[in-house]
């Protein structure tokens, strides 16, 4: 390396200008945040403290704890099963399971409202088995919201079980079989334990995704702190209260930041190196091939099959009436404008970032590569109400064109490329950049002609990541969005809210047939934010 | 390092032209741009009609009452709004205020809406009424049950009611007129009453309460009368019936607020704006008010749907439309300290 840095000229100044400028203007919203909400009247937090917010971190609290129980239970299940038992359609919901993740919380929250909605099919049926005045739970509560957060969010949990229980090493089960500890034993007190660290990296994405979900907490009613944000931002003239319920959301969600990574460094204990074997798969027996086959069916079906069926079948009704017209193709437009717009913004953005990083660790680049991750704790609604107060003080001229929701999409997605693209460059070994600058090219055609070709496949992995969540996004949206410039995300969103659910379901169906493909070539890549 | 510099000078010239690009062109005069805090179904069918016959384009921002004249201020000289129509008095009373409305009512319009659904000056022009009722589920409730909005707050309607949550400006208009009749106390007594008898029951938009009473969730509803009409229109078997409150004899009469429009201080297009306001306020486009919206027009020779309780023989709360504005912050804080969502 010494060598190589006495062949390199100091990189140019400007790109670690723009590297610097890039983090600083990045973190620039959770800092006005923060900056808001400790400068506000204190007798606005005494408030606050007293009506809302013990029962908003109860709430928060009570839906991440059931939804991280419920996914802990059919996430690991389901993996045990792909993974370690042979039952018929073993190979194909291997990957089923993983179709959950393309239905927006916001769909399968409304699909749910109608399915146990009062009247809905399921407590007709109902009302046929145990007479007309029985009513079922309503789906807008706590039971709905976590039902709802639960079917959406498991797959994160199901993919990291199973490739833990396929990376473990079957020796360390082997001798705890051979030195008599039965089956279920060996399972409970080594398999299990030993995957802890997957569990819980999954578990904490879970409720990071929770707790800062707005989507079907809002269609459900149920009031948590990223819900309230919205409420306070949209229903106030003033922001102050809005900021103070944003910081503790800040710090509800770094807190699940961290422990998330903290775990997955802890991962790395039992991904040995050494020659393992994987454990073969078990053939079920007749009953238990059943069972696990009506078992993963069932599961499949209430996350995706129906939902999606019902997508369809409401689609096709909207359209035969008129409902997809030239405003429905503006609107098409409008989503695939915006977010790839933000996702070649963020490409863009970060390429300087992960490069200095990657190649120049010194402490100032890695900070800025940090200062990037901070869009991770800024739920939709705290990122708008940042930018909002930001733009209207410091750069009014902005306020209300599709930059502002473009730097929002960029902010709160660019985490999740970065995922992608900082392994990709640091796959790339410096040797090849250091041959081509010994053979005469200069830094900028190095970059051009070696680096950015043999990292182009994990770059666009990054810019599709960020493309789909950009599109999915609603409360930014919703906050930021510029006059006349609807997304399909925001059509949703309205008309589901007023549970006109057959206009809602063309643009729900065409944002989860975008993300289906996108979704099974980057579960491979990186599936983490997805 | 040319060429990457090139990148980001060329990522920042796309920028700007995507903000400026995004900004309705202010030289068209054949264009307007209507900021709206009503829901888009029920405002949209009138502009395309004033489309259709002016010719003049109207790109329409649908979004939350509040929201629209925040961003209004927000983004002060440089908004590309040039009209703004709210659902709410009190809101474009607070337009008003914020300077952010240009007081150029056209000839028009202040002869054809009566004095007391305008601004004192004429910043802005009510265009419809909305009295804000009880509707209430035919097969759990007799009309003769309730006398009174306030009667919803007594303990005998635990888990029964549902309501407009706290960022509603229906809600919060209704509470600024039960605090100038009733005063602070009673007022926070409605409030933690019906937040307790409503529980779970709070909904961000009012045709939800309308469906969650018509579906019995609910045996009675706070909601502007025309939801109810609307959801009849089209389902037109359903057990619901609108609830006119405070009508006997030295009660304080039902709650009435406006929807109406207001010209933008700042725009340039006054021309164009002025023919929307005096569009709206014509017969012809009050009619569609009463029409397709069933709200009760302003124009003295319109008439409101038969199906609606005649204006005349209502008994109306005795707070003008342009006290709703100084009501407002009192209002919200009181919505605030009795916890409602």
């Amino acid at each position: 390396m010494n060598q190589a840095a006495a062949i390199k000229p100091a990189l140019p100044d400007s790109l670690s200008l723009v590297a610097l400028t890039v983090a600083g203007l990045l973190c620039l919203p959770l800092a006005y945040v923060t900056y808001m909400a400790l400068t506000a009247d204190a007798a606005i937090w005494s408030r606050l403290w007293t009506t809302r917010i013990p029962e908003l971190l109860f709430n928060t609290t009570a839906l991440a704890l059931g939804v991280a129980a419920g996914t802990l239970l059919l996430g690991v299940s389901l993996a045990w099963l792909v993974a370690r038992r042979d039952f018929p359609g073993q190979p194909l919901w291997e990957w089923a399971l993983v179709l959950p993740l393309t239905i927006p919380s916001y769909v399968l929250a409304y699909i749910y409202s109608h399915l146990l909605g009062a009247s809905g099919p399921i407590e007709s049926a109902w009302q046929i088995l145990a007479g007309p005045d029985s009513h079922l739970p309503s789906p807008h509560s706590y039971a709905g919201a976590a039902l709802v957060m639960t079917l959406n969010t498991f797959p994160f949990v199901y993919l990291l079980a199973r490739a833990a229980f396929l990376n473990l090493n079957v020796s360390y089960e082997e001798v705890a079989r051979a030195c008599g500890v039965s089956r279920a034993g060996t399972l409970f007190r080594v398999t299990l334990p030993l995957m802890r660290p997957a569990i819980v990296a999954g578990l904490s994405l879970v409720v990071l995704y929770v707790v800062s979900d707005f989507g079907a907490v809002s269609l459900l009613r149920y009031q948590t702190l990223t819900y309230a944000v919205y409420q306070q931002i949209t229903g106030r003239y003033d922001p102050t209260a809005a900021s103070i319920l944003s910081l503790l959301l800040v710090i509800v969600a770094l807190i699940f930041l961290i422990t998330e990574r903290w775990f997955r460094q802890q991962s790395r204990f039992f991904q040995t190196t050494g020659r393992y074997r994987a454990r073969a798969r078990r053939q079920c027996s007749p009953l238990g091939a059943l069972f696990a086959s009506v078992y993963t069916i069932g599961v499949f079906a209430a996350s995706f099959g129906v939902p999606a069926l019902l997508l369809v079948q409401w689609s096709v009704s909207a359209v035969s009436s008129g409902a997809v017209d030239a405003r429905f193709f503006g609107f098409v437009w409008n989503s695939a404008f915006l977010s790839g717009l933000a996702a070649t913004c963020a490409v863009l953005i970060g390429l300087p970032l992960a490069y200095l990083a990657s190649r120049r660790p010194s402490r100032l680049n890695l900070l800025c590569l940090q200062a990037a991750y901070a869009g991770y704790v800024l739920p939709g609604p705290v990122g708008a109400l940042a930018l909002l107060v930001i733009f209207s003080h410091l750069a009014p001229f902005w306020y209300g064109t599709a930059a502002v929701l473009v730097i929002a999409y960029v902010v709160h997605f660019l985490p999740a490329g970065l995922q992608s693209m900082e392994p990709a460059l640091q796959q790339v070994t410096p040797n090849l950049e250091e041959a081509s600058r010994s053979l005469g090219f200069g830094t900028a055609a190095t970059l051009r002609r070696v680096t950015l070709p043999l990292v182009r496949s994990g770059f666009i992995a990054a810019w599709v990541l960020m493309f789909l969540q950009s599109m999915k996004e609603l409360p930014a949206t919703l906050l930021l969005r510029p006059v006349g410039f609807d997304t399909l995300a925001v059509r949703v969103w309205l008309e589901a809210s007023e549970e006109y659910y057959q206009l809602a379901a063309p643009s729900a169906l065409l944002i989860v047939i975008m993300t289906i493909p996108a979704i099974l070539l980057l579960i491979s890549k990186d599936w983490r934010a997805a | 390092m040319n060429q990457y510099r090139f990148h980001y000078f060329g990522l920042a010239a796309l920028f700007i032209v995507l903000a400026t690009g995004t900004m309705p062109d202010a030289a068209e005069p054949d264009r307007l741009v209507v900021y709206s805090g009503r829901a888009e179904r029920l405002i949209k069918p009138l502009l395309d009609s004033f489309q259709a016959k002016t010719g003049i384009h109207v790109d329409l921002l649908s979004s939350g009452t509040t929201e629209v004249v925040n961003r209004l201020q927000a983004e002060g000289s440089r908004t590309p709004a040039d009209v703004l129509i709210t659902n709410d008095a009190g809101s474009l009373e607070r337009a008003r205020e914020l300077r952010l409305l240009s007081p150029s009512a056209t000839p028009n319009s202040v002869a054809a809406i009566p004095a007391q659904f305008r601004a004192a000056d004429n910043s802005w022009i009510g265009l419809s009424g909305r009295f804000w009722i009880v509707v209430y589920n035919t097969t759990l409730v007799k009309p003769a049950d309730l006398r009174s909005l306030l009667d919803l707050a007594e303990p005998r309607w635990k888990d029964k009611i549902a309501i407009p949550n706290a960022g509603s400006e229906y809600l919060q208009a209704g509470v600024s007129v039960i605090k100038a009749v009733y005063g602070d106390d009673r007022t926070k007594q409605f409030l933690e009453g019906i937040k307790a008898n409503a529980g779970t029951q709070v909904y961000g938009k009012s045709s939800q309460i309308v469906e969650a009473v018509a579906k019995g969730q609910a045996a009675l509803g706070i909601v502007n009368h025309y939801y109810v009409y609307r959801h009849l229109a089209t389902q037109p078997g359903a057990p619901i019936a609108v609830l006119m409150p405070d009508q006997h004899e030295g009660g304080m009469g039902a709650i009435i607020n406006v929807a109406g429009i207001g010209i933008v201080a700042r725009t340039t297009r006054t021309d164009a704006a002025r023919r929307l306001v005096d569009y709206l306020t014509s017969e012809e486009g009050q009619k569609q008010f009463a029409d397709l919206n069933k709200e009760y027009p302003l124009h003295s020779r319109v008439a409101a749907d038969s199906s609606l309780p005649p204006y005349k023989t209502t008994r109306v709360a005795p707070v003008p439309l342009t006290r709703l504005g100084e009501l407002r912050e009192p209002a919200m804080m009181l919505i605030e300290q009795a916890g409602l969502r």
